[in-house]
């Protein structure tokens, strides 16, 4: 509640968006807001300028190429991507979708600032490394795509810069996935979670045990739990989780995260 | 900023601080305090309201970011003052005590009805996930929700 | 929540309804709070308002070494500022209940030279617009000088531990030895003596959805302020701020209306009452002050954490109890604002439901560097009961008998009632085996040895729990002699006012402050049937307001009360007014007794002569307007007050002898949970929840409060918890941490009830509400029945179930 002090602006493109946000220091992106305007509630901080997101259809939609690689706009909602007959080509995104905080939530949460927010409990960041997405960075200097793994620097911290935005993310065809978590109540805030994707061998993203999703791979399922605890991982300890039993959760929820993926 | 939104088929055009909240917008600014404050950090969705057909919880986002747009709050469910088939089968089903948490129950109940007149048990509990109630443990907002349901 | 989610058995009732009592009728509160016109506290309004927004402490423990407001003051729209200096020379601190030495501490309504807790208010800075007095209190400055911090209760009172109140010369706040029966004789006598080192209930409160709020104003003619609130027991803060405020309780106008749920957190917000009066007068406006969730979180009536420690249980190898000795450790937080009387409550029930009599329980509290404790749903009942129940399994366990066997071996029993416990409380009525019988066939305990195996073979463990509370209700505040012999405090009361007016109108008005109970109902429910009318012709005022003149000293609504005391007060008011229909009437018809006259059809007549009728509008405009020429000697004012005053003796001081409260209404739970023994992740997948209030006046209210009750009680053992870190912070100040059960997050859930009417209350109704601590201890028996490892603590998170299986 009670905000500090704050400029807005809602630019009609991305063009006008990135040239506000070059132009001023202090400007944040505003997309969903179910994490920012959390934040600034809190007053842990303050930007000067919110430019909202919004208006901008071209950061908006789902496209399905002839690959069956899914392009998904920065600025989809959950809701829009769990509706999407172009989304359920990896059925996994949508299914994670569905189980974001609640209704009101995902009617206004974003793809982009999921990412962007980079919790380190949120469902999509290790979904997004588990299933090698790309992302698109749009800044002065025109567009810039990496992938998943170098796109996640630290808790709140993303390879977008200041003056940049997120616009769009890629995501390879594929279908067998799987993802597993403990959370505070059903469906609730992450206590440990883990993505998998099973292509040849297995890749596993694990979230909530670091600042950023780890990643661990194995030939098969059964080898993941081996592999997450030679991963040399130090979980944070907090009110819900000491570090131990994160540690430990990790090699179990990845491996039915595995399990399930292999299963598809 | 000027702002000029329609609640419940009323204009309203005020200037408003961009830092101020939908929800606070709403209850300071247009008295309409039918949608009420359960906590600071979007959980407990007792300020949900329907905006251009999408329900939100109003503590979520910025009242300058409703401009133009055409929002629902509780005040706005009866007609004529009677109580609607959903607000009577609260009542029958006793889905209320100290009634806090009832105006946004009623919005996000509204919502999964109108998006889907004849949702599974499942849906129900799922569309209410984002209400906090401490008084009813929910079984009884349950019942009058499917009760209305087809 | 799964597929057929309540499931109800409800008894025969007990006797042939006749009227409104005893049934479902809706509620009438419920139109307004559903369209939204409910007045809740944040609701109100007036010109000119400042809004109030307090400094909080950042630190658990630091000395103040200075305040400085002039850049917040300086801030154009703000109005004005409070500090604790000024706080002191205006009122005297808060009074205290506890003997010395919690007597001797000095409570303010804002810190004084010390902080004692994160998140406790300092500075209150008042200004035009809430997002501008948030701004404002940013610019005070205060300098902090930290100091170490005690924040687990078990070592506040080691030598080496900082002293919150240099006044109490230590943390030692109050200690009371409690000692019935003969131990010696009944550990002489057990076959064997088990021994419980450490039992643990942990802190968290009932989150009401709304905050603590006021809206003050200050009427400088009079020299009154009148106070719009949602404190829930106006009558216990008018008793801590008058004296506080130097001024006499008709100063102190409250208002309620509409509140947002309390379960006993709304008692203790008197200090910021007190700022916001100082404020008001200081400033010459209305102020308004609304309470943030983390605010709440940080500050406000935190449940009493307890410790159970050196338990010794004397048992004979067949399951029978013959007592126990234990310790408990109470942990206050940093002030005592309703304490130290959860040092004595506890003792209302103190054997459980349970025969033995031989009970020695060595109460210690002690103030630490977290919010202060306050009443929370089954105050200071809920923790000991949970620890008997505890006890109860523990000793299946060692044993090696079935928890259910050894219930009901040891249960006191239907013939036994009315019981006295070993310290002289009465039970009034009830049968806890039948209960436990009709909850085992809800959840169909015949089917769990088969569940149990099913379930394993998916990989998974099940267990059964019981949990049982007795939830006393209507207080003998002479109980607080016990904890301080000094007080003048004993007894109950509450009032009610039935009137008749000029038109007709049917006028009630309650001392109570409702925060979803449905008093409106049921008070018309009873004024109803004894005036036979209809039920749409009662008009019960919402909400309290100390200008009625229907409050007394113990007005409120708390501690499971008003079916017994509001009801009472409700039945005794409207009978006078009855009486005087009769006498009027009578006087009308020229002379007519009363026992020819009737009341029918919103009027009263003559039974022979069924059209000589008088309604009920020609009686109130008779009285009110229309009075020439009726007998002189008519006392009849058709304004009824009514005072109920529940029968009770000053308890023994010495021997801590005497009843405590007047109803027990009991309540049986039973939970099966299913444990994912890889993550220590559980479900509870089958709940049962018998309830017995006695003669229920709405069997629908009353189910309500049962499934609220259950649902928090869920919420508190698996997920809701106040912990702070080693320093004193709060690690679950929101509702993102601090979780509480949402829709999916609800078991499915069979309700029964039974009816045992108490012969000690005018309808045979007992107070209920707070049973919640029975499904506390019922998932907690179900994780030590699935897992074999013995619960220790009334919080079990994930974390913990998985470390227990290790
Ligand atoms: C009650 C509640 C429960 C929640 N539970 C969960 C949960 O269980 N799991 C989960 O994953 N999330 C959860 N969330 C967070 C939610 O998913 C947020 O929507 C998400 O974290 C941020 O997305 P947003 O669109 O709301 O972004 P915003 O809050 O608007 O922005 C977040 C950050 O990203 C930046 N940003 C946003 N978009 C862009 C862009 N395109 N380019 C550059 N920067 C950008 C913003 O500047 C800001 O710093 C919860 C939120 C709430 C309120
Ligand atoms: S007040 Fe908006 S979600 Fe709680
Ligand atoms: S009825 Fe009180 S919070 Fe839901």
């Amino acid at each position: 509640m009670l905000l500090r002090e704050v400029e807005y602006a809602k630019p009609g493109s991305v063009a006008q968006a990135l040239e506000l946000l070059a132009a001023n220091d202090g400007a944040r992106a505003l997309a969903g807001g179910q994490t920012l305007i959390n934040v600034m509630k809190a007053r842990a901080a303050s930007p000067d300028m919110l430019v909202d997101l919004n208006g901008l259809a071209e950061l908006r939609g789902i496209e399905l190429a002839a690959d069956g690689t899914l392009t998904i706009g920065a600025m989809t909602t959950y809701t829009e991507l769990m509706r999407s007959a172009e989304a359920k080509a990896r059925p996994i995104l949508g299914e994670v979708c569905a189980t974001i905080a609640d209704v009101q939530v995902r009617n206004r949460g974003t793809i982009g600032g999921n990412v962007c927010a980079n919790d380190p409990t949120n469902h999509l960041p290790p979904l997004m490394v588990a299933v090698g997405a790309r992302m698109t960075i749009a800044g002065a200097a025109g567009e810039r795509e990496v992938t998943a793994e170098e796109f996640f620097l630290g808790v709140y911290m993303t390879a977008v810069g200041q003056g940049e935005l997120l616009t769009k993310i890629a995501i390879p065809a594929g279908k067998k996935d799987g993802f597993a978590a403990v959370t505070l109540g059903t469906e609730g805030t992450c206590i440990c979670n883990a993505a998998a994707t099973v292509n040849g061998s297995v890749r596993v993203a694990l979230g909530c045990v670091d600042a950023v999703p780890v990643l661990v791979t194995a030939d098969s399922p059964d080898g993941i739990a081996e592999a997450v605890r030679a991963a040399g991982i130090e979980p944070p300890s907090d009110v819900h989780a000491s570090a131990e039993y994160r540690l430990h959760l990790a090699a179990v929820l990845a491996t039915r995260a595995a399990q399930e993926a292999a299963a598809r | 900023m000027d702002v000029s939104v329609t609640v419940n088929g009323t204009t309203y055009a005020r200037d408003v601080e961009p830092r101020k909240l939908l929800i606070h917008f709403l209850r300071d600014d247009l008295d309409l305090t039918g949608s009420h404050i359960g906590c600071d950090t979007g959980n407990c969705g007792a300020c949900s309201v329907i905006v251009d057909g999408v329900l939100v919880k109003s503590c979520m986002l910025l009242a300058v970011q409703a401009d133009g747009a055409s929002i629902e709050t509780v005040e706005g469910i009866s007609e004529n003052g009677e109580l609607t088939p959903l607000q009577q089968s609260f009542n029958e089903h006793h889905a209320l005590q100290c009634g806090y948490c009832t105006p946004g129950m009623l919005m996000s109940a509204t919502a999964l009805l109108r998006d889907n007149a004849s949702p599974s048990d499942a849906e129900i509990k799922k569309a209410l996930q984002g209400n906090i109630c401490r008084c009813t443990g929910y079984w009884n907002i349950f019942e009058a929700v499917k009760a209305v349901a087809k | 929540m799964t597929e057929d989610s309540t499931t109800t058995v409800a008894p025969a009732p007990v006797e042939v309804q006749k009227g409104w009592a005893g049934q479902s009728v809706k509620r009438r509160e419920d139109k307004r709070l559903l369209q939204g016109e409910g007045v809740f506290v944040d609701d109100i309004k007036r010109h000119g308002m400042g809004y109030l927004h307090f400094v909080r402490s950042p630190y658990a423990h630091a000395h103040i070494t200075r305040i400085d407001v002039s850049a917040a003051e300086a801030v154009d729209g703000v109005y004005g500022t409070l500090t604790g200096e000024e706080v002191a020379a205006l009122t005297d601190p808060f009074f205290q209940i506890s003997s010395a030495p919690g007597a001797n501490i000095k409570d303010y309504s804002l810190a004084l030279g010390k902080v004692r807790f994160v998140g406790e208010p300092v500075v209150a800075v008042v200004a035009e617009t809430r997002e501008l007095a948030r701004d404002a209190s940013e610019l005070v400055e205060v300098d902090y000088e930290p100091l170490a911090a005690v924040v687990d209760a078990r070592h506040a009172q080691d030598a080496d531990a900082p002293v919150l109140h240099d006044d109490a010369e230590g943390n030692l706040m109050w200690t009371g030895l409690y000692s019935w029966g003969d131990l010696d004789a009944a550990f002489a006598e057990a076959d064997r003596v088990i021994e419980i080192p450490e039992l643990h209930f942990h802190r968290f409160n009932s989150t009401p959805l709304e905050c603590d709020g006021a809206l003050v104003e200050f009427n400088r003619g009079v020299e009154q302020w009148t106070i719009h609130t949602n404190n829930q027991f106006p009558g216990f803060a008018a008793i801590m701020m008058g004296p506080a405020m130097k001024v006499g309780l008709d100063k102190l106008r409250f208002v309620t209306q509409d509140i947002g749920g309390g379960f006993g957190n709304k008692i203790t917000s008197h200090p910021q009452l007190v700022v916001c009066c100082l404020l008001a007068r200081k400033l010459n406006r209305p102020i308004q002050w609304t309470e943030w969730r983390t605010d709440f979180h940080l500050s406000m009536s935190h449940g009493n954490e307890r410790w159970f420690r050196d338990t010794k249980v004397a048992v004979k190898d067949d399951g029978t109890l013959l007592g126990f000795r234990t310790k408990a450790l109470d942990d206050a937080g940093a002030w005592l604002r309703y304490e130290p009387l959860g040092g004595v409550i506890w003792a209302q029930v103190t054997p459980g439901m349970y025969r033995w009599r031989h009970i020695e329980l060595d109460f210690t509290q002690v103030a630490t560097n977290k919010a202060p404790v306050s009443p929370n749903r089954g105050y200071s009942r809920m923790q000991h009961l949970w620890f008997t129940e505890r006890v109860i399994d523990i000793v299946a366990k060692e044993l090696d008998l079935d928890p259910v066997e050894v219930r009901k071996k040891n249960y006191i029993r239907a013939e036994d009632m009315p019981y006295e416990t070993p310290n002289g409380c009465v039970y009034d009525s009830g049968d806890y085996a039948r209960m436990l019988d009709l909850a085992l066939e809800l959840i169909d305990y015949d089917a769990m040895a088969g569940r149990k195996a099913a379930a394993k073979e998916q990989g998974k463990l099940l267990g059964v729990g019981i949990g049982s509370t007795l939830d006393s209700g209507t207080n003998n505040f002479g109980q607080s002699r016990l904890i301080n012999p000094e007080l003048q405090f004993s007894g109950n009361n509450e009032v009610a006012t039935v009137k008749l007016d000029i038109f007709g109108e049917i006028v009630v008005t309650l001392g109570t402050t409702p925060q979803g109970q449905g008093h409106e109902t049921t008070a018309a429910q009873v004024v109803a049937d004894i005036l036979n009318c209809a039920l749409e012709d009662v008009h019960v005022r919402a909400g309290h307001d100390s200008y009625w003149n229907s409050h007394a000293g113990f007005s409120g609504t708390y501690a499971s009360q008003f079916a017994v005391t509001g009801l009472s007060a409700v039945k005794g008011a409207t009978e006078m007014l009855r009486d005087e229909i009769f006498k009027l009437a009578g006087a009308v018809f020229g002379g007519v007794p009363a026992e020819a006259l009737e009341l029918a059809d919103g009027g009263i007549r003559i039974k022979e002569n069924p059209d000589a009728f008088l309604p009920f509008m020609a009686c109130g405009a008779i009285i009110n307007a229309n009075n020439a020429g009726l007998p002189e000697d008519l006392d009849v004012t058709l304004n009824c007050r009514y005072v109920y005053r529940p029968p009770f003796e000053v308890p023994d001081v010495e021997t801590k002898f005497g009843n405590l409260t007047l109803t027990y209404a009991a309540q049986l739970h039973v939970a099966v949970v299913e444990i994912d023994p890889e993550t220590g992740y559980y479900e509870i997948v089958d709940y049962a929840a018998v309830d017995d209030c006695g003669k229920r006046i709405n069997p629908q209210i009353v189910e309500g409060q049962v499934m609220g009750a259950t649902a928090q009680a869920i919420g508190a053992v698996i997920h809701e918890t106040y912990e702070y870190d080693e320093d004193g912070n709060l690690l679950t100040p929101n509702f993102y941490d601090y979780h509480v059960p949402h829709a999916l997050d609800m078991p499915p859930l069979a309700t029964g009830a039974i009816e045992s009417p108490s012969p000690f209350t005018p309808l045979g109704t007992k107070g209920m509400g707070e049973g919640g601590g029975a499904g506390i201890h019922a998932v907690c028996a179900a994780i030590q029945d699935a897992t074999g490892v013995v619960v220790t603590d009334s919080h079990n998170p994930y974390r913990r179930v998985w470390e227990m299986l290790r």
